[in-house]
């Protein structure tokens, strides 16, 4: 289901991947990581179309027999694409910078100079005239204001009328490097005008700052408190009312202007409709082909489809670059396949689309508690769980449904209340302890207390309450320990490294992240920066990420089941409980299929 | 009134039975036949078991793609973690024309349970390929996916014949069919008392809670199933490495016998 990039870096090597849907081949190219190779899509590019053509015989006819028994004997033809492909991303000499001599520049003064000594006195006096002209034009342009330098030139150029070539030559040529000189004059001059300046400074005088208080107080002393200070004429009722005729008192509705809106969409839909009626011939004989025979799926067929997927997908609170991803990972599955008879693309997309959704629901490992908590039974360790979120997001409140069904399966619980900065955290969880032993009294249960709190009040260091909950349970041969933490905003970085602390030190057998169902895209966010503080802090190779998610008030939204499939994507772990109400029996597992038929319901 | 408005057809059709217009007669001559070819075909269809597939499945690395393979072909291959499915028919014998088609599903476990789904209704034979070196490690995985399997709702109605093939025998630190079928019997007694007691599904209500495995009061055994269980040793790469043949007569006899 992350099909939507192509590339996959392990520690020195990067893998590029191109899949062929419909033969059902996957084409990768591994590289060195260091090296930036630019031929490498292309390669695979052109490695695919050969293969395929080479091949497509055995393929269509023969099946998977075919795909046993072939021999695919590629390697000249591979090698022979590698080498083309080598050859044609060389990088090319660098071209080689031209000579003074080659320059159009040094070109443009031998012209102008033939062109003077060829032409008549007459017109030479002219062109002088104009060559100076322009000249003084081209400076005008260039240094306002050096209208000095610039006289020079006609002037000079206006004297000499009989030059020989080399002197023209010579002359033109000072003329040139005078222009670039003259750069460096303007930057000479320029500090003669700044000296004469700084002799006679004057003192700035700013609007704003420095000057009195007095000089800035434009109030007339005289009108302050006094009713008579506006004029009356300024003053018209009548405009300061704006609406006559309203009833003194009430207040309006907000008015709604829909004609407007209405004439706006009747424009739109006009050009629109004959459109449709032009595309509805062609498109009956496209959904005509598509119905009957073997058509194969290209990227713009699928690209409207998937664009309403999309927005289906957003529109039941998928986090928004997650369904963007889905959609891409999906495309890449069914580009180039080839549909079924009477089967329509509408029909292929959501059936893929479903089938990755069930898959992103379904990942690894199954988190089997129960399981887990009968193995530490056996070693003789109590079985750690921690309880990580932001605020508000039911972590006391789940927890304590989770002790009741621990209880309820025999198990005894040690409710390890690490929450010392929000108040009445630790009263909460006395409540609940005092409710669940009513619910299960000691005598159900061979005398033994099913669940007690250890709490040290509020104010402590967290980690360390929760590394002495996790001995008292040991010695006391509890079985489960819950440890309760307070919530706290992913941004935050001082709570994030305490959290991170307190997973590192204590190495519980299960970290739950505890996310609400209602919440948007800023599940991404909270999991990626809570999964990024616990990787950061952690002093080992393998660092105690997330290993599960609950997910709670999941009663509260009807079929906006989307953060189920942001949560679950961003972290390949699986929800392992849904709370679905505030009572201790409202705690569910995840049922994928429902899930996602109430996400892909229209 | 209905009456009435019948008469006079049936008036018409008497008349014609009598008086036997040769075009009419072949129409309805032609129907009748249609019909009964129709009946016929689907009697025959429905006779002739549908469920023509052998599955096989298994943990990732447990060697089921080389075993199907070495099936089909009797070659060596070198295989890669499988994404997709694999189905080709197998002669089961020369001589026999009983033939079946064996699909093989990827083991991992994002993709196997999607497969499944897919495949499950055309079963009539599962064969459970068991990595026998990895197996103490894996044990609680191997036991969750045939706990799966076994709770199906699909696979209990058709009860398809069950073998679990032990794989890889030929390592030396192979555990032996025996034993890999006490490890499993255990896990799979507390397994169906933990998923058992899971928090229900959200959509409890329609499925009815999880099958019940086996007998309540007894410990579980694979003969309380209502399919029928067996174990093979087998070994996909065979004992003389890859250029000799692969080691599994029992599971061919096996095969043979669900044909």
């Amino acid at each position: 289901e992350r099909g939507g990039s192509n590339s996959f870096t392990h520690e020195a090597l990067t893998l590029k991947y191109k899949l062929d849907n419909q033969f059902e081949l996957v084409f990768v190219v591994g590289f060195q990581k260091i090296l930036t190779l630019t031929y490498v899509d292309k390669l695979i590019d052109d490695v695919h179309k050969e293969f395929r053509d080479k091949y497509r015989n055995e393929f269509q006819q023969k099946g998977t027999l075919g795909l046993l028994n072939g021999t695919f004997d590629f390697k000249d033809d591979f090698m022979r694409l590698l080498r083309d492909a080598e050859e044609s991303s060389k990088v090319r000499a660098p071209t080689v910078m031209k000579t003074f001599e080659q320059s159009l520049k040094s070109q443009k003064t031998v012209k102008c100079m033939i062109e003077t000594r060829g032409e008549k006195p007459k017109e030479k006096v002219k062109n002088k005239k104009n060559k100076g002209s322009k000249k003084e034009g081209t400076e005008a342009v260039a240094a306002p204001g050096k209208a000095s330098a610039g006289d020079k030139q006609p002037s000079a150029a206006g004297e000499k009328e009989e030059l020989t070539k080399d002197e023209i030559l010579q002359k033109n040529r000072e003329e040139f490097f005078k222009r670039h000189m003259k750069a460096g004059e303007k930057s000479s001059k320029s500090p003669k005008p700044e000296a004469q300046k700084e002799k006679g400074k004057k003192p700035r005088v700013w609007d704003l700052g420095n000057s009195n208080a007095k000089v800035l107080d434009y109030s007339n002393s005289a009108t302050n408190g006094s009713a008579e200070a506006c004029p009356v004429e300024e003053f018209d009722p009548d405009t300061a009312l704006g609406d006559r005729n309203r009833e003194p008192g009430r207040l309006y509705d907000l008015e709604y202007e829909s004609d407007d809106e209405a004439e706006e969409e009747k424009v739109v839909q006009n050009p629109s409709k004959p459109s449709v009626k032009k595309g509805g011939l062609g498109g009956m004989f496209g959904m005509l082909k598509g119905l009957v025979g073997s058509k194969s799926l290209t990227r713009e067929d699928m690209d409207p489809v998937l664009e309403k997927m999309k927005d289906h997908l957003i529109a039941k609170n998928v986090a928004a670059e997650i369904a963007v991803q889905l959609c891409e990972s999906v495309a890449k599955k069914l580009e180039g396949k080839v549909m079924g008879t009477f089967t329509t693309v509408t029909s292929t997309v959501k059936q893929a689309l479903q089938e990755a959704l069930v898959q992103i629901l379904q990942p690894q490992r199954r988190v089997d508690v129960l399981r887990d908590v009968m193995d530490a039974q056996r070693h003789r360790r109590p079985y750690v769980v921690t309880f990580c979120g932001v605020n508000g997001v039911g972590k006391s409140t789940n927890l304590a449904k989770i002790s009741f069904w621990l209880i309820e399966n025999g198990f005894s619980v040690l409710i390890a209340a690490c929450d010392t900065f929000r108040a009445g955290a630790v009263e909460q969880l006395r409540t609940h302890t005092r409710r669940l032993n009513a619910l299960h009294p000691p005598e159900n249960h061979g005398g033994r207390t099913m669940v007690q709190l250890y709490e040290k009040g509020y104010g402590k260091d967290a980690a360390g309450i929760a590394m002495e909950a996790i001995s008292y349970a040991r010695n006391q041969g509890f079985d489960v320990v819950l440890v309760d933490t307070a919530g706290r905003m992913q941004d935050n970085a001082p709570l994030m490294t305490a959290l991170a602390k307190l997973i590192a030190v204590n190495a519980p057998d299960l970290v739950l992240f505890v996310g609400e169902a209602l919440v948007g895209n800023e599940a991404v966010d909270q999991l990626v920066k809570f999964n990024k503080a616990l990787a950061d802090h952690s002093m080992a190779q393998t660092p105690r990420l997330i290993d599960g998610i609950v997910l709670t008030k999941f009663d509260t939204i009807d079929d906006k089941v989307g953060a189920a499939i942001s949560m679950t994507y961003i972290t390949s772990k699986p929800i392992v409980f849904v709370g679905t109400g505030q009572t201790y029996c409202d705690l569910r597992s995840l049922n994928a299929k429902a899930v996602v038929a109430a996400l892909m319901k229209a | 009134g209905m009456a009435a408005g019948l008469e006079p057809h049936l008036e018409a059709l008497r008349q014609e039975l009598r008086a036997p217009d040769p075009a009419v007669l072949s129409v309805l001559l032609a129907l009748l036949v249609v019909a009964i070819t129709l009946l016929i075909w689907r009697f025959v269809r429905g006779r002739r078991s549908s469920r023509k597939a052998v599955l096989l499945l298994g943990l990732c690395d447990a060697g089921k793609t080389l075993l199907f393979a070495r099936l089909l072909t009797g070659k060596y291959r070198n295989t890669q973690t499988s994404i997709t499915d694999s189905s080709a028919v197998y002669r089961v014998s020369k001589d026999k024309s009983a033939n079946v088609t064996l699909i093989d599903l990827p083991g991992h476990e994002s993709l196997r349970l999607q497969f499944l789904e897919r495949f499950k209704a055309a079963a009539r034979a599962i064969v459970f390929v068991v990595d026998s070196v990895a197996f103490q490690r894996e044990v609680k995985d191997v036991a969750e996916f045939l706990y799966q399997v076994l709770v199906d709702s699909t696979l209990l109605k058709n009860a398809p014949a069950l073998l679990i093939a032990c794989n890889k025998q030929d390592v030396t630190m192979a555990k032996s069919a025996k034993l890999i079928q006490q490890q499993l019997e255990k896990e799979l007694n507390t397994l169906r008392v933990t998923r058992s007691a899971a928090p229900t599904s959200l959509d409890s209500s329609a499925t009815g809670g999880p099958a019940q495995l086996g007998r309540k009061g007894k410990d579980f055994d694979f003969s309380q199933l209502p399919m029928k269980v067996e174990f093979v040793e087998c070994s996909a790469r065979g004992s003389k490495g890859e250029e000799g043949e692969a080691d599994f007569e029992g599971l061919e006899k096996w095969l043979a016998k669900v044909a």
